[in-house]
């Protein structure tokens, strides 16, 4: 490993994409046994309510959020030439991501905490 | 002359003896002047004759002496002992991190070499040659970005995580050298090049990490290269007809040249 901007920026994007892939499969699982009709949809429900699941959103939020702003990181750098600002780019995405994610979790949370 | 005693820690591995590498410390005597290289050179001639590392010009061309210090890839003939000095005096110099070892900071860089040689970085010129000279205005002298100034030290290629990871990945070096025979008027196989670059190990495996640039020890930027590379290899044709065209004026001069001022004393 070579400690880096650089490197945290490609570990957080691996990690949060492939943390993408794993909910996607668990996302398609929520639905699929959801359908069995209103009884199993709002055990199912009831279950994504809980601490876990509200726990788990958050986290997806944080990925999802990162991953994006991430990827437009990297559409800047392909298309215009800003090697020399690499640097600045990270901690500017890592900036845009705590804020909007801040923003998006704190509803989260106290719809949870109201709930409860 | 002000001099001070600190401490060099090195990272040592002999395959005969040793199952894995372990770091040894020496105590260097130093003046401000002091290089690396110069403490390096000092153990191995009084304190320890067994340690081995590779070195030949001592003035950052030959591209010999590239190692690791303190988690950084940098040429240790030009970078000052005391610029490396963490506050307890000491630093850390291990060899090129993710290449094979040999002996203490030698390295296997016969990949490297091999990707390089993979990208044909000779020259192919036009089939017709001028009588005189090839004339490259200075904007396309220029585009070439300092890409020529490359010294082959594999300290851009060894701290790619992409080479870490995937030892059929061309590299920043070789992709740069690419970059450098695309951009030259001169040559005449953009389309192939570009088609080579373009291929599952070339320009579209690299992650823009950036390790290569902060490791460069000619301050050059092989990422920029990549990019300019990827944006070429979309329109391969395109670039192939501009060269055969601009190969058709080569002999000419490209910009009327300004006699020079006489000198007046």
């Amino acid at each position: 490993m070579y400690k880096s901007t650089g490197f945290i920026s490609f570990f957080l994007r691996r990690l949060t994409g492939v943390a993408l892939v794993l909910y996607l499969f668990m996302h398609m699982w929520v639905i699929g046994s959801s359908l069995g009709g209103p009884a199993s949809f709002d055990q199912r429900l009831a279950m994504v309510q809980g601490p876990v699941f509200t726990l788990l959103e958050v986290l997806l939020l944080a990925a999802v959020i990162y991953h994006a702003i991430d990827g437009l990181r990297l559409l800047i750098v392909h298309y215009f030439k800003v090697t020399e600002y690499r640097k600045s780019l990270f901690y500017a995405v890592l900036a845009t991501t705590v804020l909007i994610f801040i923003a998006g979790a704190i509803p989260m949370l106290v719809f949870f905490f109201e709930s409860l | 002359m002000t001099t001070k005693t600190v401490t060099v820690r090195v990272q040592r591995f002999n395959p005969e003896v040793d199952k894995k590498p372990h770091l040894q410390s020496f105590q260097v005597e130093m003046t401000p002047e002091t290089t690396l290289l110069d403490a390096l050179e000092g153990i191995k001639a009084t304190q320890d004759g067994t340690l081995t590392f590779r070195r030949s010009c001592r003035h950052a061309i030959c591209g010999s002496c590239a190692m690791n210090v303190n988690g950084r890839n940098t040429l240790v003939c030009n970078q000052p002992l005391s610029r490396h000095l963490d506050r307890h005096d000491r630093v850390t110099i291990r060899p090129l991190p993710f290449l094979p070892i040999i002996k203490d900071l030698v390295v296997d860089r016969s990949n490297f070499w091999e990707q390089y040689r993979r990208v044909k970085p000779w020259l192919i010129p036009p089939d017709e040659l001028p009588e005189t000279e090839f004339r490259v205005s200075p904007e396309e002298v220029a585009a070439i970005n300092d890409a020529e100034q490359c010294i082959m030290c594999g300290a851009c290629y060894s701290s790619c995580q992409v080479v870490a990871l995937n030892k059929t990945y061309i590299g920043p070096h070789a992709l740069l050298k690419a970059f450098l025979r695309v951009m030259d008027p001169r040559d005449s196989a953009v389309a192939e090049r570009l088609a080579d670059v373009a291929g599952t190990d070339g320009v579209y495996r690299c992650h823009t990490i950036f390790n290569c640039i902060d490791a460069c020890p000619k301050g050059l930027d092989p990422t920029r290269a990549i990019e300019t590379l990827r944006q070429m290899a979309q329109k391969r044709a395109h670039y192939e007809a501009e060269r055969r065209e601009r190969q058709k004026r080569l002999a000419e001069p490209t910009a009327p040249v300004a006699a020079p001022e006489a000198v007046t004393e």
